[in-house]
This record gives structure tokens, C-alpha cells and sequence, in this order.
């Protein structure tokens, strides 16, 4: 209990689909997606998830950030002595309680700046208000100052100090490349107070290099902010050098649990998603 | 030179209405079909301020923008719960109520005999706003306050949240913001300020009658920030000059004005068409429809 940050418990979630047949009938059916799914995410680790395309892994986020309804079960999230109910708070409210997310299709804001990208990204909405957002107001002044500040203090920590996004900060974020989208998606959970965050697949579709960047992004989130992370990856290497446990989703069910040693050598889990290979280094660079 | 001082009025009128629209058009993504009910809600707020209450100006002006800020609430609580089209059907339902009211419930607005004789108001009870000049002078003084309130909006955080929102609904809520909420102070805002509007023309032309405030004006009124283009204050402001210049350029080319009358709503129609094809994003606006 103490150790754990976010309960899920025997939480399962069932999608319909209509099925038209020849006849000209129409029915629905009724397919489980996740099937009691129970984890007890631990502070401080990376947990990863791994399984198939289509085994429910995003689905599972869906439902943690309040996306989506579980149909049963319980979420509970216990960052420090309080506890709360995640199926009864509006989704927006969950980055103001310290849950974080990074999807697995960027969610980057195109058409405002590099800059603003940063800055609409710190939880605290002050100064979002309509009607106030016309007069002039020096608190409101100098927390956009500091909010830009942190922003660049941020870019500077985690890509050096001469780093294209503060060189760009004034270009719209639609104008970088879709791996330094990736990485500003990373960096603006920065901005926040987060306590657990959920990647989806944070190196789908990006080079080598900024696979090593992506990794140490994340050994800073978990390093300097204490954050929390669930990570939803094919990549194994990238698993293996990061990780702390790791999960194995099949088919909606968790089957396998533990180490990522222990995980990654199951024979089961080898079988039905690694492959059967014998070397479990170069195992997979599967993309999304 | 009262023609010249007319369309210039007439501009400032259509500037106050197009920047308010863009907030929610071009900000928030919220398209209205509503626009010409809060501008009718204001004028005739003000017809009934100055003609059975006697006020002055100032508390005139707040009435008429209070009360249609109470309307817009009201629709935005109900409409905003809706998605997408839904929203502009909500949107374009309460148009037609509010047009319907106007012209039916002749007890309270004389319906279609419109409301003759209203008067100008004072300024602090001494300055009599009077003739052309006076209402060039109001007209000007109350556009220029709107560009610089949607100026100032548009670069506040507000106006950075609306960008976001319409950018990305979903990374908006993950990272904490209540869309609801600000869909809800976008719409009340963008209405309040199209009753200032409807204060100018209800005043200046003293006679005010459902017509002005119809389904089409709404549409006109779209019309005018699609051609200009959305997303900042140049684009609506250009809209605005556009669509009130047109008719006069028509008439000063020599056409008759029966056939004038065709031709303008032809040249929107096919202004719209062309830039919607060429120039989705209007003559000078920034943001383009298209998801
Ligand atoms: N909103 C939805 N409606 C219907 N089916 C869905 C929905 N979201 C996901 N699914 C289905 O649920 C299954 C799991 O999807 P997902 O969680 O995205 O898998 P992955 O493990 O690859 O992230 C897929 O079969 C997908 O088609
Ligand atoms: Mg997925």
C-alpha cells in the first residue's frame, strides 16, 4: 500500500461493434478488451508494459487518465497519504492532481508556438480566465515570465544550452520534425506537478539517437522530479536498459509479471510476443 | 459627407460584430449561427433602456451587454454539452426562437412594426450624442475598444488556452484544463461584445425592427469573417470593410440598384467560394478550416 501509487483493480473493459450480415440484419457484439486487469504500479519505478499491437495497452491508459469508463473494477491513486478515486474525477482534474500523459500519436498544439507549447502545459490555469485576460494585471504578468523562465531552465536541462527548441521557440510547433515533436511532448510534462505519468510508446517511429535521448528524458523524470512512470513500449532494448518491472499484456489479460529479466526470458512471453528467438538482445525493434 | 460618415458607422458596427464572432469562430472553434439573436437582444435592450427606463448612456450599454451575456450563458450551459454540428444546430435554433419572439410578441416588441423614435442617449446626462458626427465619434470610440479587448485576448493565456483547444481537445484536458469552462466564457464574452452593436445601430438609426436580426444576418455575418479570415483582429476587421464596402462600390459603378441588390450576394457567395478554394484561410486570417 505505501509503496504503490496507482491500484487498478480488476478493472475490464468490453467494446461492442455492429455486424451487419448478408441477410440485412444488423447485430451487436459484444468484445472484452481488457479482461480484470490488476496492477499495483510501485513509486519511484518505471514499469513497463509490453504486449501486442491490440492487446489493450492503450486502452488501460485510456481508462487511468479518464478517457474512458471502466465497465468494472477500481482505480484508486495514492500519491502521498491521500487517496482518490480516479472513476469519480473529471479527466481534466487528473494533471492537476499529478497524473501525467504523453500519447502515443504526438498531441502537440500545431498551430501555437514552441514557446506556448511549454507554456500552456504548466496545470496551474492562472490567467487562463476570459475576463480578466484583457487588463493588465502584474501578477498574471510575472507568472507568465517565470512560466517562460522554467520553460527554458527545462530546455536547457534536458537538451544542453544551445538546443533547437529554444532556437525555435517562435516558430510554430507544426515545423518541427516529428522525433523533436516527440521530445517536446516529453519536455512539457516538465511544466507540470506530475507525480505518475503514462507514455505510450515514446519511441514509435524515432532514430537511434533520439531513442538515447528519449531514455534519458525519462531517467530525469523518474531522477529529478520523482515521477512516477508507466511505459507502454516495443522497444526492447530500450525496456531492458530502463526499466525497473514490466508487465505483459496478452490479448486483455495480464499474464506475466515481474522483473524485467524475468519477463523478458518467460518462455510464454517469448512465444506469444518476442518471437522465438534464442538471443534476447537484438529481440525486436517492432514499430506501432 | 454623411454618405462617406454612414458606411463608416456602418463599418464600425460590422467590425464590433465580426472581432467579437472570430472569438468564438476562429478562438474557440465554436461556429454560431446565433450571432444576429445577441445582436438583436442588445439593440432592442437598448431600445427599451432609452425609450421606458430613460437612461443614460453608460448603464444603457452595460444592460444591454449584461442581458445578453445572461442569454448567452443560458445557451452556452445548455449547447455547449453538445458536440460539433450539434452545437451549431443548438446555435442556429436559438436564432430562430429569438427571431420568432421578436417578431410575435408584438405586446412587449411591436413585432414586425419594428420600434420607432428611439432616442440618443446622454453621456453622464449632459453630452448629447447627436447627428452623424456624434455616432461617428461613439461608432469609432466602442470599435476601437473591441480590437483592443480581442486584441488583448487573443495574447493572454485566454487566448492561448482557445488556440490550444481548438488545436487539440484532448492534449488540452491531459494537461489539466477545463474546456467546458472555457467554451462557456468564450461564448458569454463574444456576445456581450456583439450587443455593443446592437446598442450603435439601435441608437444611430432610431428605429429598430425583427428583419435587422434575422438568420440571414447571422449568415452575413459569417460571411464576413470567412472572407476576411479568422484566428486574429486583422482578418474580421477586413471581413467587415469588405462586406459593407461592396454594395457601395456596386452603386458606385452605376448599377441599378434593383440588380445591385442580386449581384452583391452573388459576389459574396462566389468570394466565399474562391477563397474557400484557393485561400482557405481568408484574405488575412491565420487559421484554416479544414481538420
Ligand atoms: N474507442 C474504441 N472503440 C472500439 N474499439 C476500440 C476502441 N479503442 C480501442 N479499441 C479496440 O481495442 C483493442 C485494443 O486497442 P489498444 O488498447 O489501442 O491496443 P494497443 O495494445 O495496441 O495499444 C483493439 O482491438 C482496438 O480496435
Ligand atoms: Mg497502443
Amino acid at each position: 500500500m505505501n509503496n504503490t501509487i496507482l491500484h487498478i483493480n480488476s478493472v475490464s473493459k468490453s467494446f461492442s461493434h455492429s455486424i451487419k450480415k448478408l441477410n440485412g440484419d444488423v447485430s451487436k457484439e459484444e468484445y472484452c478488451v481488457l479482461d480484470k486487469i490488476d496492477l499495483q504500479v510501485q513509486k519511484g519505478k518505471i514499469t513497463a508494459i509490453i504486449g501486442s499491437n491490440g492487446a489493450g495497452k492503450t486502452t488501460l491508459f485510456n481508462i487511468v487518465s479518464g478517457l474512458l469508463n471502466t465497465d468494472k473494477g477500481e482505480l484508486f491513486y495514492t500519491p502521498n497519504g491521500k487517496k482518490y478515486n480516479l472513476r469519480k474525477i473529471s479527466p481534466y482534474k487528473l494533471a492537476r492532481i499529478g497524473i501525467g500523459r504523453m500519447f502515443q500519436d504526438n498531441h502537440i498544439f500545431p498551430k501555437l508556438t514552441v514557446m506556448e507549447n511549454m507554456l500552456i502545459a504548466d496545470t496551474d490555469p492562472y490567467g487562463e480566465n476570459a475576463f480578466t485576460s484583457f487588463f493588465y494585471h502584474r501578477k498574471k504578468r510575472k507568472i507568465e515570465k517565470e512560466r517562460k523562465l522554467r520553460a527554458e531552465q527545462i530546455f536547457e536541462m534536458l537538451f544542453g544550452k544551445a538546443n533547437p527548441f529554444c532556437e525555435k521557440q517562435e516558430d510554430y510547433a507544426e515545423t518541427l520534425s516529428y522525433g523533436q515533436q516527440r521530445l517536446l511532448g516529453l519536455a512539457r510534462l516538465f511544466m507540470g506537478n506530475y507525480k505518475l505519468v503514462l507514455l505510450d510508446e515514446p519511441t514509435a517511429g524515432v532514430n537511434p539517437v533520439l531513442v538515447k535521448k528519449i531514455a534519458e528524458i525519462i531517467r530525469k523524470m523518474v531522477d529529478k522530479r520523482q515521477m512516477t512512470i508507466l511505459l507502454i513500449e516495443h522497444n526492447m532494448p530500450f525496456v531492458e536498459s530502463l526499466a525497473d518491472l514490466c508487465v505483459f499484456i496478452n490479448t486483455g489479460k495480464i499474464e506475466t509479471a515481474g522483473s524485467v529479466v524475468e519477463v523478458l526470458d518467460n518462455p510464454h512471453v517469448r512465444e506469444n510476443y518476442l518471437g522465438k528467438r534464442t538471443t534476447k538482445r537484438n529481440s525486436t525493434d517492432a514499430q506501432a | 459627407m454623411n454618405y462617406v460618415f454612414h458606411i463608416l458607422i456602418m463599418i464600425n458596427i460590422y467590425i464590433i460584430l465580426s472581432v467579437s464572432t472570430n472569438l468564438l469562430v476562429g478562438m474557440a472553434n465554436l461556429l454560431s449561427l446565433g450571432q444576429a439573436a445577441f445582436y438583436g437582444i442588445g439593440a432592442y435592450v437598448t431600445a427599451y433602456a432609452l425609450i421606458g427606463l430613460g437612461l443614460p448612456l453608460l448603464p444603457t450599454l452595460l444592460l444591454a451587454m449584461g442581458v445578453t451575456a445572461i442569454f448567452s450563458f443560458l445557451l452556452a450551459y445548455i449547447s455547449l454539452k453538445l458536440e460539433g454540428d450539434y452545437f451549431i444546430l443548438a446555435t442556429l435554433g436559438f436564432q430562430i426562437i429569438i427571431f420568432t419572439i421578436l417578431y410575435n410578441w408584438i405586446d412587449v416588441t411591436r413585432g414586425p412594426y419594428g420600434i420607432p423614435g428611439i432616442p440618443s442617449p446622454k453621456l453622464f446626462g449632459l453630452v448629447k450624442i447627436e447627428g452623424i458626427t456624434g455616432y461617428i465619434i461613439l461608432s469609432t470610440i466602442l470599435s476601437a475598444i473591441t480590437i483592443f479587448v480581442f486584441y488583448k485576448i487573443i495574447n493572454s493565456p485566454f487566448g492561448r488556452a482557445l488556440k490550444g483547444m481548438r488545436d487539440d481537445e484532448i492534449a488540452m484536458i491531459s494537461l489539466g484544463k477545463n474546456i467546458t469552462v472555457l467554451k462557456v466564457e468564450a461564448f458569454v464574452l463574444s456576445s456581450a461584445f456583439v450587443a455593443i452593436a446592437g446598442f450603435i445601430y439601435a441608437s444611430y438609426i432610431s428605429y429598430i425592427d425583427p428583419t435587422s436580426f434575422n438568420l440571414d444576418e447571422a449568415i452575413f455575418i459569417l460571411t464576413a469573417i470567412l472572407i476576411g479570415g479568422t484566428g486574429n483582429i486583422k482578418g474580421p476587421v477586413i471581413g467587415a470593410v469588405f462586406v459593407v464596402l461592396l454594395p457601395e462600390i456596386l452603386r458606385f459603378v452605376g448599377m441599378p440598384d434593383n440588380l445591385a441588390a442580386n449581384m452583391r450576394m452573388i459576389i459574396y457567395g462566389l468570394t466565399l467560394i474562391i477563397l474557400m478554394r484557393y485561400r482557405p484561410q481568408g484574405i488575412a486570417g491565420e487559421y484554416k478550416f479544414s481538420k
